[in-house]
């Protein structure tokens, strides 16, 4: 067990959680005030630091220019790459934390990027330049600095952030060249000069936490650590489930995944417009920096 | 923002809450019982004393090229002749007779490790708590053998500290009925520099039916009053003959009014530490009824609008009243 409680907390945490108040005063399905900052990596094309509770990540999107696979000429590629800092927790160190890491990454691939029949969340074949030929691809990398439980959730906030900063070079092609040749293509120098990146239908993770007979949204490390299963749920603005994922040993009975899943599409409404407005306000104050 | 975040809540405050943070901090500068802007200093900033010769040179000062320097960041102190500086932020620095709530990490030979949030796990000796049924008697083998049985790896206990050594060991001991295994409720954690040192740190908030142990080392107890809970007549058994109210580790279950109550004084010394007031009977129960009299939810204490009242309120009480703390 990571975190230490004693006996006697376990009993009063899970007690708690049964009778519907946590121990920072929040209901079950409470999300905690989180805050969002943009733009922090200056290098990258877009970059978001969220911190929610004692959780601190930041993501950044870089898009390079490449091949397109032949499987999908007309379409670009997208890796997510998370990384736990060996500094976030005593675990994470050495190769503790890659266990973690890579199960957050397929996570938020699985949520964010399979295509099931809701679409993948990012347009991939937005990315193409020229078919077949040129393409952009993007490589979203993530940090988790400290960890105070619902790392996935807050992940997603944070890519969804970091690809609303995005901008993506505009590339203008001067030769319209065979099929076979080479194409000629020039990047925009002028740094104003780049489209932004669509985010409306990037979902939010909202993982359900089960302690004892009931669950919890955005349970905090103490409170994760007396979890039986979790469930994660990606919810889009549709209101359309784009993925599931589930942690922990043991089993769940499926009219709990279902009440579940309904309860994932309630908390994710009011979550998709805290994180909108989270973001929105971010940039505003970013505008007004500079 | 910034200086809200950074001490654990997260979030954006609207233009008029900066506005009147803002304002309250400033009015809280001035208060009187503050110290004087001069007296802060930071790392190898010169101190200014009037003779060089006749200063004693406490903690945090160091003389270099015949200048007196700081060498932490904080206030400078002046006791007639020593100069120390105390640094704003720090860890736990134990003393004799503080009451302390820690967490037992290790069970060892004769001794428990204790984390105390001080620089190094201390002991807690076997010799040093009181037996199951008051009994005063050499500890044994078998005492050694038991150990686990009184106070296990992770358990959290009150206690109080016996002894600092020169070599920086702290010895706490738990010879006292008021001390032991802390059962039926939680932990808050704060920075132990926000800790007023009071002459009772253990308290019965009677209205909330709660109890309260405010450790020393920014370890706060708060749990259901042990008079409030259903009493178990199997637990009275076993305690009748030591007359001590034995905890036991199996929690009785909490009605939710008193669980909210805990819930609401939890969030009350949050929101405390996050703006960095002193934390103290006094004005846990002030935030305590505030967030009562303005009906503010448990969860919205942890709030932006609630962080500012708290922080006005405060700002007006010391500058009305010219209160000294």
């Amino acid at each position: 067990m990571v975190v230490g409680l004693s006996a006697a907390e376990r009993r009063y945490l899970t007690d708690g959680i049964a009778q519907g108040l946590r121990n920072d005063g929040r209901g079950l399905y409470d999300f905690r005030a989180f805050s969002v900052e943009l733009a922090i990596i200056p290098q990258a094309n877009g970059s978001a630091r969220v911190r929610l509770g004692a959780t601190d990540v930041i993501t950044s999107v870089k898009a390079e220019l490449g091949r397109p696979q032949a499987s999908r000429p007309s379409q670009g590629r997208v890796e997510i790459n998370i990384e736990c800092s060996s500094t976030a927790a005593p675990q994470f160190e050495g190769r503790g934390g890659e266990d973690l890491s890579l199960e957050l990454s397929r996570a938020l691939y699985r949520s964010l990027l399979c295509n099931n029949g809701t679409g993948p969340a990012i347009d991939l074949s937005a990315l193409t330049v020229i078919e077949g030929k040129l393409c952009w691809n993007l490589f979203i990398d993530g940090l988790v600095l400290s960890s105070d439980g619902n790392l996935l959730d807050v992940l997603a906030i944070a890519v969804k952030a970091a690809l609303s900063n995005t901008g993506i070079p505009k590339v203008e092609v001067t030769s319209a060249a065979a099929a076979e040749q080479e194409a000629d293509f020039e990047i925009s120098d002028n740094p104003d000069d780049f489209s932004g990146f669509d985010v409306s239908h990037v979902p939010v993770i909202i993982t359900l936490t089960k302690v004892g007979r009931t669950y919890i949204v955005d349970a905090t490390e103490e409170e994760e650590s007396q979890m039986s299963s979790a469930i994660s749920i990606a919810v889009n603005s549709a209101g359309h489930v784009c993925g599931i994922t589930k942690r922990g040993g043991a089993g769940l009975d499926p009219s709990v995944l279902l009440d579940m899943i309904s309860v994932a599409k309630e908390v994710s409404k009011s979550l998709l417009s805290t994180v909108d407005a989270e973001i929105m306000a971010a940039e505003s104050r970013g505008d007004d920096q500079m | 923002m910034e200086d809200v975040s950074s001490r654990g809540l997260h979030f954006q405050l609207s233009d008029s809450q900066r506005n009147r943070l803002r304002k309250s901090r400033e009015l809280l500068r001035e208060a009187p019982g503050n110290y004087h802007p001069s007296a802060f200093v930071n790392i190898a900033d010169p101190i200014h004393v009037e003779n060089e010769a006749t200063v004693l040179k406490g903690h945090g000062t160091q003389v270099l090229d015949g200048q007196l320097l700081a060498t932490l960041s904080g206030v400078v102190e002046r006791v007639d002749q020593l100069v120390t500086v105390k640094p704003l932020r720090c860890r736990y620095n134990a003393e004799t007779g503080d009451v302390v709530v820690g967490r037992i990490t290790e069970v060892g030979t004769k001794r428990w490790k204790v984390d105390i949030n001080f620089r190094q796990d201390v002991h807690l000796m076997l010799s040093a708590v009181n037996l199951p049924g008051g009994i005063q008697r050499r500890r044994t083998v078998i005492d050694e053998l038991n150990m686990r049985s009184l106070f296990e790896e992770n358990d959290l206990i009150s206690a109080e500290v016996q002894s600092v050594h020169s070599d920086g060991s702290v010895h706490l001991h738990t010879r006292s009925l008021k001390y032991g295994k802390l059962t039926n409720g939680q932990l808050v954690k704060v920075p132990p520099y926000l800790v007023k040192r009071l002459k009772q740190h253990f308290h019965n908030l009677k209205s909330c039916a709660v109890d309260m142990i405010i450790g020393c080392n920014g370890y706060i107890w708060i749990c259901a009053a042990v008079d409030s809970l259903p009493s178990n007549p199997e637990i009275e058994k076993i305690t009748g003959d030591s007359g001590a109210p034995e905890m036991d580790s199996c929690n009785e279950s909490i009605s939710l009014k008193v669980r909210e109550n805990i819930c609401r004084l939890a969030n009350s010394i949050r929101v405390l530490s996050a703006l960095g007031f002193l934390i103290y009977p006094d004005t846990i129960i002030d935030t305590f009824d505030a967030s009562i009299s303005k009906g503010v939810a448990i969860k919205d204490m942890l709030g932006a609008e609630f962080l500012v009242m708290i922080a006005e309120r405060e700002a007006s009480r010391r500058t009305k009243n010219n209160y000294m703390l």
